[in-house]
């Protein structure tokens, strides 16, 4: 049994206890009724290869006292214009459509990676996007945003996190997943250049495991939502999922079992983010987690396999750079329902068969990490 | 009798002859001289330079463009940027036909199709450097992938 393998068993046993049921007053949506029939192998969209806990068969239901909707968009990824014009002309295009949502919607949330370097330029180019939506706007930052000057352009345009509102019943919260990173830059005097550098690099192997809620987050968490009912809808915001999907991509945070212990107690928990750029679905202990689209680029599914409870999206055509992106569209209704849209700019979103998701060829794909950045002239 | 003798002895030193010759033939190599492990290991090193090479070029390392003379991207972004560790690269699977070229194709075809199209890049000669050495990085990023070619 490998490393990961006995991990994921020892989350499902930690966080699948057998007396545990989700509340009494949640029932089954049909996007849920649909994710329950790919795990009962109805449907071959989701590719399980790789032993992934099956987690409470959880469905939601928001007693919410007003339907609304609000948008996401993230990881837009701009370079400034004299490099690159094509990630400018997909994030004008989320902005437009957000903007041009009828009814509008109640706001919009970034989800972060605004910026590809961190660069000033890029953090202002993107907020003179974001200025056509005139809806209220709530930001979190992704790691993109942040490592070239520590997040000082980031905060003086976009504000702080942690956050939390409440809006019609339902409370939300916006947690900083990227910003408390260990220091790996220190030791080897980088510069801010090849600090950023490094950060940006998915697959890296510098940077390390740097995605974590961080102590100091979690003990807001906790007073934040402590006074809350139990069966109070909550829906958190992070860059990175709430959860270990694949810690060598920071598709995870570090310190996912300590969120999980704080959120234990609560029965209507959601948890939104961005980071992987791909269609994704699953659910831990009360809790379910939806990933969201980037409007940059589309990344393929971890080699290890995708949450079981993931309907896979349709493999992107890399000849066309509207394919596999996108934003989101989400809407609370009064009935005791959440429902989520993928706006992605081509016709499909989910692969209806395994060889159009590109998770069938997670099985024979036995990948390595790079060396280059570990040897000279890094080191 | 002495025919016979001579004509036995003739059999004999035949019989000498081709089991000498059949038993040396394990020893037949295509080197006059069996590999050293510091050959080995040269031959490893030679190899895992081209690796590292084809890692830093994979990566959009600019000093390493400038070397070989490459341009692989206008657009400021990297191979690796939609394929970390490689992924969804599939080098095990070529040469196979190759939806977006529309015709059969090899990987030195695949990444000449990427450095121009989504990179907007410079095509770079399919023999030379650069490229061997991006091959090399691909290959071993994926080692261990079971060899499945023409899979689409």
């Amino acid at each position: 049994m490998s490393d990961l393998e006995r991990d994921r068993r020892e989350a499902q046993r930690e966080l699948n206890k057998p007396d545990e049921r989700p509340d009494a007053s949640l029932r089954i949506t049909r996007r849920t009724f649909l994710h329950k029939s790919i795990v009962a192998g109805a449907v071959t969209g989701a590719a399980t290869y790789g032993w992934f806990p099956l987690i409470n068969t959880l469905n939601l239901a928001y007693g919410a006292q007003a339907p609304f909707s609000f948008a996401w968009i993230s990881d837009t990824h701009l370079y400034p214009k004299t490099v690159n014009t094509r990630f400018v002309e997909k994030a004008t295009r989320a902005v437009k459509e957000v903007q041009g949502m009828k009814p509008a919607a109640d706001f919009l949330m970034f989800g972060g990676d605004l910026a590809q370097l961190a660069d000033p330029v890029e953090l202002r180019l993107g907020n003179d996007i974001l200025k056509e939506i005139t809806i209220k706007k709530h930001f979190i930052p992704g790691e993109h945003d942040w490592y070239l000057d520590m997040g000082k352009t980031w905060v003086s345009l976009f504000g702080n996190s942690p956050w939390t509102f409440e809006h019609k019943g339902v409370q939300f919260i916006g947690l900083d997943t990227v910003s408390r990173a260990p220091d790996y830059w220190s030791a080897t005097k980088m510069s801010p250049k090849e600090r950023m550098g490094h950060m940006a690099t998915l697959d890296g192997s510098v940077a390390g495991p740097w995605a974590g809620v961080g102590s100091d987050q979690l003990q807001w968490l906790n007073k934040t939502l402590s006074p809350l009912p139990k069966d109070r809808p909550i829906v958190i915001f992070t860059h990175n999922p709430l959860y270990e999907y694949y810690p060598p991509w920071n598709f995870w945070v570090r310190d996912w079992r300590q969120v999980h212990e704080i959120l234990k107690p609560y029965t209507n928990v959601t948890n939104i983010h961005g980071h992987t750029h791909q269609v994704l679905y699953n659910e831990i202990g009360t809790m379910r987690s939806i990933g969201m689209l980037a409007t940059s680029w589309p990344w393929p599914y971890a080699p290890e396999g995708v949450p079981a409870l993931t309907k896979p999206m349709i493999r992107a055509n890399p000849g066309d750079y509207f394919d596999g992106v996108g934003w989101a569209k989400l809407s609370v209704t009064a009935a005791p329902r959440v429902d989520y849209e993928y706006m992605m700019w081509r016709k499909d979103v989910y692969a209806e068969a395994q060889v159009d998701s590109g998770t069938g060829d997670n099985d024979n794909q036995i990948l390595r990490p790079r060396i280059a950045d570990q040897m000279w002239p890094y080191k | 009798m002495r025919k016979i003798l001579t004509w036995r002895g003739g059999l004999l030193l035949l019989a000498a002859f081709l089991f000498n010759f059949v038993s040396r033939m394990g020893d037949v190599q295509a080197h006059k001289e069996k590999h050293t492990p510091e050959q080995l290991k040269a031959f490893q090193d030679v190899f895992m330079e081209q690796v590292r090479v084809g890692d830093l070029l994979f990566h959009g390392d600019g000093e390493a463009e400038k070397k070989f003379g490459v341009n692989l991207s206008k657009t400021g972004m990297a191979c690796a940027m939609c394929h970390p560790f490689a992924s969804d690269t599939h080098p095990h699977e070529f040469p196979k036909f190759q939806e977006q070229i529309q015709e059969f194709a090899t990987l030195r075809d695949m990444i000449n199709w990427c450095i121009e199209n989504p990179n907007e890049g410079e095509r770079i000669d399919v023999n030379g450097p650069a490229m061997k050495a991006l091959e090399a990085y691909h290959y071993w990023s994926n080692k261990g992938s079971v060899l499945d070619p023409g899979k689409h």
